[in-house]
Order: structure tokens, then sequence, then C-alpha cells
């Protein structure tokens, strides 16, 4: 195994391989960054120039693409409120308060530290524990799922503190328009109102377009601010949020990185799943928990290494066993099976060059995203010295182009449209946009995943055993119901602590 | 010296994609017509292709292996490829109909899905908005389970879920799919009765199988050959064995007369001037009868099968009947 990495290591430091790393790193995070432009498209477009390349150089490259799209995504979710991809939605929850508050070259450096942190952790997992871990993608079956999605919902109890049921309402409105179009279990529209064009459903990445970047350009024009945020570049930056990351923030990254590992190694869940997750479990293991939301470094670290931690992990099932933890761990497959190399355990001795190299050009490219990634963001947060109506302009233009892009088709932005305007006077009678994103995102899984296990259930002849035997399951119950009573205890807590010192 | 020549091979191939993206906009072209193109004046600009699903699957792999062949045999007009997505390739497959018959614009559509979604699900299309080119592939279902399972043959499985009905779990993939359609044929034709489990795409499905939450599954060949060492396949629901599970017997040889799998084939829209419709069959079958287009075709694990236009749109509506016939039994549609 030493040799091969050993082999891995000299072919990502062939002078090709190590330019399409470089060239795959700057497009992937431009990609990324560019709201409606996603990881998986960025891969996609790019496969069919790998025929024309030797397998390694290929897959390098695309891995390249991956690793930059992912971390991409958190440019605009600091800079604009507009996440990037939808693995970023949970980096504008403290990323884009940190830009408010003039600390955006904080922010930017703690999701390029984050992200490649998580980035190496993932693919080190990858490297050394695949087969074991492979396995747990096996464990993982339709009721662990819908109780992790569950358990994703109830970070809206914590999202929401103070007006709980604001939360709650916001979140069940997002899970009711995921409901739009066929149904997953017997195939036939519903709340389409005979319109064709819904029969397909509401595509996420426009509503979130729309939820995140578009009600905020509408808030932007109407504030009579000339610029954004206020930014005055700072030096040494990367180093010193490097040095807090490493002194305070140690357990939070450990810990997002294991959750965005095997997380990423679900088939079905990736980076907008992790993300969430883990940005939930920072707040509740933090100290300062009442800091979440505005504009602290953990949050956005949280976020951050957690989607990045997933690429690694999507790969583990990908390569053991032929199936793809991700939409881009399925492209990158087909990219591997056009080249007729077939994935499952054996690609580890059959094709031993070919998958360790890979894996170490993915540890290359995480170290050689932190150096490129700093310079790139010199250039991107001067988006925040550019006066307020042009940006808007540019994010108006960008986010009818992105909502386009996903399909062609114009729907998509009428879609993006109307949840900005939803998003915006939702925002002023304290609907959450955060939350609704939520619902958007994680109701389709959690109701695909309900279907099977009532199909299951019929088998079995018993919802019980189904629901509330298997231990993975059981364990998340837990954790869910500690995270929705963790704010109400507190709550109680600090109820009972002013109530003392009125007294 | 053989790094150099890779690094070349890399520069050339962006090179290419790069013109053929290039000459998609170029007006102004110096036409040479062959043989068959003589008296019909076309192509004269490039051919849209529509794909109906994302970039990198399957279907677009597919098509860009023709691409090339398309080129030897029509050097004078490229292809130029459109993403049509969602709605499980039904929206791609309406952009295809309802486009301009003016031959410029090319579908790739799978059968069972154009049959089924307008009969079923209201897609805006139907089978007779068609002018049929060619079938290019056939992929065969498959019955597979776990290599360790207790089932040994497909009558294994069958004899089970009848002795204890609703208990056996069945996974497929999608409602009004290939997959449900052969579940239904099975159901039908020896009396079974599975509890069954739908899943979104094969990656989870085939994850159900390995981890022990479904008993059984429908797969296709081009799905199951990823996991095929973890698996048993029990029976292939095609005319003939496979070349690439030669040793899994078909239904057939084994006294059940299933076939049933998903075909991909290209149509332009129904008005198409007839001449033209030819001129496409003519070129696709001189693509399909081209042995390095075979060759190419194995090499990326694509069933290549061809059929002509005229035998498609036959088997397009015989597919038609059987499942209108299948789906009113079972009540599914009214």
């Amino acid at each position: 195994m030493w040799g091969h990495i050993l082999t891995g290591i000299i072919n990502s430091f062939l002078p090709l391989n190590f330019l399409l790393m470089i060239v795959g790193l700057i497009g992937g995070i431009i990609i990324g960054a560019l709201p409606g432009l996603t990881a998986t498209m960025g891969v996609a477009l790019m496969v069919p120039v790998t025929f024309a390349m030797n397998p390694i150089s290929g897959l390098i490259m695309l891995g390249a693409i991956y690793s930059g799209a992912i971390y991409g995504g958190s440019n605009s979710a600091v800079l604009i409120n507009t996440p990037g991809t939808p693995s970023s939605v949970a980096t504008t929850f403290d990323g884009w308060p940190m830009t408010q508050k003039g600390m955006a070259d904080e922010a930017l450096n703690t999701s390029l530290i984050g992200s490649a942190f998580g980035g190496l952790f993932g693919t080190l997992v990858l490297l050394f524990m695949a087969a074991p871990m492979a396995t747990l993608a096996l464990k993982f079956g339709a009721p662990e799922f819908f109780w992790l999605c569950i358990f994703g919902l109830s970070t809206i109890a914590a999202m929401s503190q103070g007006n709980v049921l604001k939360g709650l309402i916001s979140g069940a409105l997002g899970v009711l328009i995921s409901t739009i179009g066929l149904d997953p279990m017997q195939g036939l529209p519903r709340f389409t109102f005979g319109y064709y064009s819904l029969v397909q459903g509401i595509e996420v990445i426009p509503a979130m377009i729309g939820l995140f970047s578009f009600s905020q350009v509408i808030y932007l024009v109407g504030s009579k601010n000339k610029y954004i945020a206020d930014y005055k570049p700072k030096k040494g930056v990367t180093l010193r949020v490097l040095g807090k990351l490493f002194r305070d923030c140690k357990g939070n990254m450990i810990r997002s990185s294991i959750i965005g590992t095997i997380v990423g190694i679900l088939p079905g869940a990736g980076g907008e799943i992790a993300s969430i997750i883990s940005y939930n479990e920072a707040k509740r293991w933090d100290r300062n928990r009442d800091k979440f939301g505005t504009g602290v470094i953990e949050g956005v670290c949280a976020s951050e290494t957690a989607n990045n931690a997933t690429i690694g992990g999507s790969l583990i099932p990908m390569l053991t066993l032929g199936i793809p933890g991700s939409a881009v761990a399925a492209i990158i497959m087909g990219a591997l099976l056009a080249h007729g190399i077939q994935p499952g355990f054996k690609i580890f001795t059959n094709s031993a060059d070919l998958a360790y190299s890979f894996i170490v050009s993915m540890l290359v490219v995480n170290i050689l995203m932190v150096v490129i990634g700093s310079f790139l963001i010199k250039g991107t947060a001067k988006v925040l010295n550019v006066p307020t109506p042009y940006i808007g302009v540019a994010i108006v233009a960008l986010s009818v182009i992105g909502s386009y892009a996903i399909r062609n088709s114009m729907i998509d932005v009428i879609v993006m449209i109307f949840f900005g305007l939803f998003g915006h006077f939702g925002g002023r009678v304290g609907l959450d946009t955060g939350s609704m994103a939520l619902g958007i995102i994680l109701g389709p899984i959690v109701e695909d995943n309900l279907g099977k296990s009532m199909s299951l259930a019929d088998a079995e002849g018993s919802i019980f055993t189904v629901f509330f035997s298997h231990p993975i399951s059981l364990l998340l119950i837990i954790l869910t119901v500690t995270s929705v009573m963790t704010p109400m205890f507190l709550a109680r807590r600090r109820a009972k602590k002013e109530a003392a010192k009125n007294v | 010296m053989k790094k150099g020549r890779k690094i070349l091979t890399a520069i050339a191939g962006t090179a290419l994609v790069l013109s053929l993206t290039l000459t998609g906009c170029g007006t102004t072209q110096s036409l040479t017509p062959t043989d068959t193109a003589k008296k019909l004046n076309y192509p004269t600009k490039p051919v849209n292709m529509v794909i109906a699903f994302t970039a990198g699957g399957s279907s677009d792999i597919q098509a860009r292996i023709m691409q090339k062949y398309w080129n030897k045999y029509v050097p004078q007009q490229p292809w130029v490829f459109k993403y049509t997505t969602g709605a499980g390739g039904a929206i791609g497959f309406a952009e295809a109909a309802h486009a301009q018959p003016d031959g410029y614009t090319i579908g790739g559509v799978n059968v069972p899905h154009i049959v089924l979604q307008p009969m079923a699900q209201g897609a805006q299309f139907s089978i007779d908005d068609y002018a049929y080119i060619a079938q290019v592939v056939n992929d065969p279902q498959v019955l597979a389970v776990r290599k360790d399972s207790k089932f040994n043959s497909w009558k294994d499985v069958i004899d089970y879920s009848k002795a204890n009905p609703d208990k056996l779990k069945l996974g497929i993939v999608g409602t009004f799919s290939g997959h449900h359609m052969m579940l239904l044929d099975l159901e039908d034709k020896t009396g079974m009765k599975p509890t069954q489990v739908v899943y979104k795409g094969a990656a989870d499905q085939n994850a159900a199988l390995l981890g022990g939450e479904i008993d059984v599954m429908i797969g296709n060949i081009n799905d199951v050959m990823r996991s095929v060492d973890q698996m048993k396949i029990l029976a292939i629901a095609a005319d003939k064995r496979s070349s690439f599970l030669p040793d899994v017997p078909t239904f057939k040889e084994t006294g059940l007369d299933l076939v049933s799998d998903i075909r991909r084939g290209f149509v332009v829209p129904k008005k198409t001037d007839p001449q033209i419709v030819q001129f496409l069959r003519d070129t696709f079958k001189k693509i399909n009868d081209d042995a390095d287009y075979i060759a190419d075709m194995k090499k990326a694990g694509q069933p290549q099968e061809y059929m002509s236009g005229e035998d498609f749109d036959k088997f397009v509506h015989a597919q038609n009947a059987h499942a209108k016939e299948l789906l009113t039994k079972f009540k599914l549609i009214k």
C-alpha cells in the first residue's frame, strides 16, 4: 500500500497533473461561488474532456473541481448571503452576519481553512478506512435515513430560538412546498393544479437563490447604505484565523469532519445535510451558543468543514461498492466506467495505481486549495467595495442566470422570483428563511424514506419494529429529542436565573 | 516521450471539444454533399441533440460515442448537445416531440419511459409525436439477490413469495418505470405477491439490497454490473443471454415467457420530411454497423443492440398496448 501511495505522490506532482489540479481548483471555486452553478454541473461538464486524457489525470482534475466547487459555494454565502451550492446554506447563518460586522476576511478564511481541514480528514478516512466504513453505507436503511432527516429538521428548534412557533411554521411551509410534484411512492402528480411544469416539483436551487439572495437584494435596494458592508482588507488574516481555529475550534473541526464524512458515505445524503447537522451540533456543544447566528467563526467553521468532509466520504462507497455517495461521485463513477474501469474492492488491487493516485491527489488538492484560495479571497472580497446599486444589479443578473441554468427553464426563474418576494415579505412578519430552506431540502428525503419504511413495515407486519428497533435509529431518535429539548431547557434555566436576579 | 504524447492527446482532446463548440456558431459552410444527401441538401447547419438526462450520465455517454461516428459519416455538420432534464426524462422527451420538424432537432428517448409517462403521469407528448430513427441500446432487466441469499433461482423467489404473501421485500427504482412494469409482469404471470419498495435510483437500491433491507431487486445490467461481486443474478429478462453475464440464464430458457428491458433510441418530430428521416435512418444504421463503434460501446459497458426505425416504431407501439393492458389490469390507470 505504501508503495502505491508513493506512486500517487509522484503522479500528483507530474507537471501535467499538477497543472490540472490548479486549473480544476480555480475553475471549481468559480463554479461553486456562482449561485446556480453547482459542483455537480461543474464536474459533469468536464467529464467529456477527460475522455481524451489518461484516466489518472482525468480523475485528478475531476477531484480538484469537486473540492473547489464545494469550498467555492461559501464565498457567495459569506459575501452576498447567497449559498453558491446547496451545501453552503448553513454557512450563511453566521457567514453573512460576520460580513455585516465587517469581518468578511475572517469569515472567508475560516471557510477556506475549515474546508481544507474537512477535505483532508475525509480523504484520510477514504485512504485508510475505506473498507470498514463502506459497510456503514449498507447499514443505513430507509428508517435510519428518515430519522437522520428528522434530526436535521430539529435544527429548526435551535435556529429559531425565542420564536420556535414561527420557525416551525416556516419549516412546515418548506416541507409542504417540497411535496409539489410526482409523489415518490405512487408516481402520481400532486399540487400541480393541472400545470405540467410543476410535475417535476420545485427545484431546490432556484428556491434557495430566491429565499437567500433575491430577497436580500430587495432589502439592499431599500436600504440607504452605500455599500453592502464595511470592508477594509486586513493583513495576515489567514494566519490569524488559522491560529484561532486550531486554538479554539479543534473539537468543532474534528466533530464536523466526522459528521461530514459519515453523512457523505450515505448515498442520498450530501453536503447540504452534513453542514446543517454540524452547524446544529457545533451550536449545541458550544459554551456561547447564544452567539450563533450573530456572526461567529465557529458557525462558519462547522458548516464548511463538514461539507468538504463529505467529498472523501462520498467516494468511499463509490470506489469500494460501486454505490456513489453523492451526485458528483456518481458522475465520477460514470467517468471511471467510460474508461472501462469497474469500481469495487478490486479497484484497490487491479487498478491500484489509479485508485491511490486519485486519493493521494485529493490530499494534495486540499493543501493546494489553501494557497490558491487565500489569493482568490483577496479578489473576491473586493465585491464589498462595489457600491450597493451595482452589486444589486449583479446579484439580480446572477440569480436569474443561475436559476435558468439549472435546466434551461423559465419556470425556475419564476420560482426564484416568487421565493425572493416570499422570503422578503415573509421575513417582515417573522418567517424564517433558514427554516424554510431546511424544509425544502430535507422534505423530499423525509417523505421518500417514510414511504419506503412504511412499505417495509407492511412486509414486517409491524411499524414499531421498522422505526424503533434498529440501534442507529434509536441513537438518532435520542439525539433528536436532546436537540429539541436543549433550547427549551436553556430558556427555562435562563428565565429562572433572571427571576432569581429580579428578586 | 510517452508522457509527451499523453499531453498532446489531452490538448488535442480539449481542442476538439472547443472546435466542436465553435463550429456550432459557424453559419456559412461550403457544403460537400455525400451521395445520400445529394438531392436532400441536409444538414446545412448544426443538428441539436436533445438528451433528457444529465451530462455525463449513461444516455449522454452513449450519444457522445455515437457523435464520434456521426462526424465520420456526416462530416459536414456537427451535433450540438442540449441537456433538458427533469421528471424522469419527460421534459426532454416532450422537447423532442414539439421541436420544429425540420430535422435539426434529434431527441434521445427511452422505452418504456416514453410509453408510461404520457399514459400514467400526464406527460405532454405521445408516442405518435415521433418519427423513429433507430434503437441503439437494449439494457435488459434482471432479478438479483445478495450473494449469501437463500434463493438460488427465480423459482425459489416466486415460491417463497406465493407461500408468504406480502413478506418478500422487492426493490424497484421508480414507479411507472421499466422495473415497475417487470414487477407487474412477474405478478401477472406467476401470481407472486411481494411488497414493493420503491427507490429513487440504482445507487440506493443497490445499497439496500447489499445491506439486507430488501430481499430481492429488479435491476438493469448496467447497474448490477457495478456491484456484481456481492450479488447473485438469478435470471435475465431477455431473449438471449447477455455477453456481460454469460452464466445467467434467461427467464425464457427456464420456463417463463418474460422479456423486460430499457431501450434507448433516437427520434425526430413526426412531421419531419420523410427524406430527412430516411437519411437519418441510413446514417444511424451505418454507425451501428461500424465495428469500431461496437467496440467503443462494449468498452463503455453499453449493451448495444440495433433495431431499425421502422421496427423500433412497431416495438414502441406494441409496448404501449402491453403496458395499457397491464396497468388497467392492476387498476393503476383508468
